[in-house]
């Protein structure tokens, strides 16, 4: 039932106490880098240890433009000939983010990836195709690791190429896969194209979605085309990767793994932490790192800490679904809009397809949004009225939803470009 | 039952040569068609061929949505006047129709309604009094 029963069902108590520890441990370590030596070295009012989490409040957070500025080595805490991987970010304007790995790292990553698949329901007896891109990115090894550890049989098929991931999938009865959730629908597509049913022609059992945020409707969707749960992953690169919080069976929030992790959710304009329950931006620290520690890192997602316990029994507590990136967010005619709100009401409309675009653009000194929204091919009756009721009716929601009149455009299905790797939705071609 | 075929059509350049395009290769012969459209950026366009099945089954397979719509096609004779003669039928019949379009042959022209959404439409017209082409001749139109 459990990966490490002793961890992760240790009681409240003793867990904040092993964080207390860890941290100590962690800002020791943090003090040898470059970045932090200075930081902490300079401010003398930065005590040296703390003596209960709530103690990590009088340190400064880390944002992610200070990764960039000591862009390469700031942030190493040890020579260069402990460390044996690197995970950097694409970097297209800047410099990259870069995280840096000694055995000890990828070791404890590798496991928290195997606690995560294990408390979603894989077993060694699995077949796990892994769908995402291998090389930097860290979906590929992160799983590919998690899995090996596990022991179930991992199929490294990296991303794209839907026949030939049919094929394998077919060929060798996979059981399970990880893939980003607007992949999982395209492949669905090439399954029917090909006159196949995902449900009658493989062996899957349950699917692991993540690296891109998405909505309990799209979940739905996509268990429904595939007739498999489909558990929601989270993690981000600075944070290793994929492995940092799961859902378990229960699918009721994603269990944060609190003996690595120290989390907080802040206000994103005060930095005042809120109450469990409300949203705010996610603030991590790494608590079982040793080459790249990073304190009180401002993630940009947008979350809240789940109240209350989860039935099966794990006491680290449960992170809901990201709702956005505090820079997803996009303000119109004064009122903050996160992509994720048009999603939801989109993915609640039968009649919809899977892709969508927003536009926002100027149009007579207004700025206005447009949303083309794909109608799903099957939902087609040949008449205006329908397509003028549907179009009415997504306008209505969408204003209930973010307080802006959208300008909706139907669109054919597969007309929108698709994006590869995580879709891009939000176009902004206003006039500054 | 006579068919016309409906396809969704986005208001851009190209988009009408996507459907013509499958026509052509498929073979089908347009009969006649009209084309509607809203400020929304999109619009129908309803054809009637020769093989309505095999167009829907083409333009489906294309990735187009297209839908089968019922519908009755009314014969009259190509001189003025003809089509005032049969709209007063079919209001005298009570019906009410939203697309409706036609195409003249050599002494012959043909009135198409769509039906689709108005159960019994044959029955009440025929009652009314009009001529109703039977479903062998419509794709055949001359
Ligand atoms: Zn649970």
């Amino acid at each position: 039932m459990y990966w490490e029963k002793e961890l992760e069902t240790l009681p409240e108590k003793e867990l904040r106490q092993l964080q207390v520890n860890r941290l100590n441990i962690t800002l020791a370590h943090a003090r040898r880098s470059p970045f932090y030596g200075e930081l902490f070295g300079r401010n003398g009012n930065h005590p040296e240890s703390v003596n209960d989490v709530k103690g990590i409040e009088s340190l400064p957070f880390t944002v992610k433009q200070q990764l960039r500025d000591h862009f390469p080595y700031g942030f190493l805490t040890l020579p260069q000939k402990e460390i044996i991987r690197l995970h950097s970010s694409s970097g297209t304007t800047g410099n990259p983010t870069v995280i840096f790995h000694n055995r000890h790292d990828i070791d404890s990553w590798a496991n928290l990836m195997a606690r995560s698949l294990f408390c979603a329901g894989v077993r060694d007896t699995d077949v796990f195709q892994n769908i995402v891109g291998y090389g930097l990115f860290t979906g590929g090894l992160g799983f590919q690791y998690g899995i090996e550890k596990l022991g179930a049989l991992s199929i490294p098929a990296g991303a794209g190429n839907s026949l030939r991931q049919i094929k394998l999938m077919r060929d060798y009865g996979t059981t399970a896969i990880h893939a980003i959730p607007s992949y999982l629908t395209r492949l669905y597509d090439v399954f029917r194209e090909e006159h196949l049913n995902p449900q009658k022609d493989t062996r899957l059992r349950l699917l692991c979605i993540g690296a891109e945020p998405h909505t309990e409707e799209q979940r739905q969707r996509i268990q429904e085309m595939f007739g498999v749960k489909a558990y929601n992953s989270f993690g981000l690169s600075e944070m290793n990767g994929p492995g940092v919080a799961f859902e378990c069976e229960y699918q009721n929030g994603l269990h944060i793994w609190e003996d690595a992790f120290l989390v907080e959710i802040v206000n994103p304009d005060t930095l005042q932490p809120v109450p469990d329950g409300e949203f705010g931006e996610l603030v991590m620290t790494t608590l079982d790192r040793q080459a790249n520690p990073l304190i009180r890192y401002r993630t940009r997602d947008i979350t809240r800490i789940i109240p209350g316990a989860c039935p099966c029994g794990r006491t680290h507590r449960r992170i809901d679904r990201i709702t956005g990136r505090t820079d997803d967010m996009f303000i119109l005619k004064g009122c903050n809009i996160f992509p994720m709100q048009i999603e939801g009401v989109l993915m609640k409309i039968p009649e919809v397809g899977t892709d969508y675009r927003i536009t926002l653009e100027t149009v007579s000194d207004q700025d206005t949004m447009v949303i083309d929204v794909e109608i799903k091919k099957d939902c087609f009756r040949g008449d205006l009225a329908f397509l003028d009721k549907l179009q009415k009716r997504l306008t209505h929601l969408i204003r209930d939803e973010v307080l802006v009149t959208p300008v909706i455009r139907l669109v054919e299905p597969g007309s929108l470009p698709k994006a590869e790797g995580k879709a891009v939705r939000v176009y902004d071609t206003r006039k500054r | 039952m006579a068919y016309q075929v409906s396809v969704f059509l986005e208001n851009k350049i190209g988009h009408m040569e996507r459907i013509t395009a499958v026509l052509k290769a498929a073979g089908i012969n347009i009969l006649t068609m009209n084309l509607n459209h809203t400020t929304g950026g999109w619009g129908i366009v309803n054809l009637l061929v020769d093989q309505p099945e095999l167009a829907y089954g083409q333009l489906s397979d294309a990735g187009i949505s297209a839908a089968l719509r019922r519908i009755v096609v009314l014969p009259m004779e190509d001189k003025p006047g003809s089509l005032d003669g049969l709209l007063r039928k079919i209001a005298g019949a009570g019906i009410n129709f939203t697309t409706a379009y036609g195409r003249s042959g050599r002494g012959t022209a043909w009135f198409v309604v769509d039906t689709e959404d108005i159960p019994d439409a044959e029955t009440i017209l025929k009652s009314a009094g009009l001529e109703i082409l039977p479903d062998e001749t419509v794709y055949t139109l001359d």
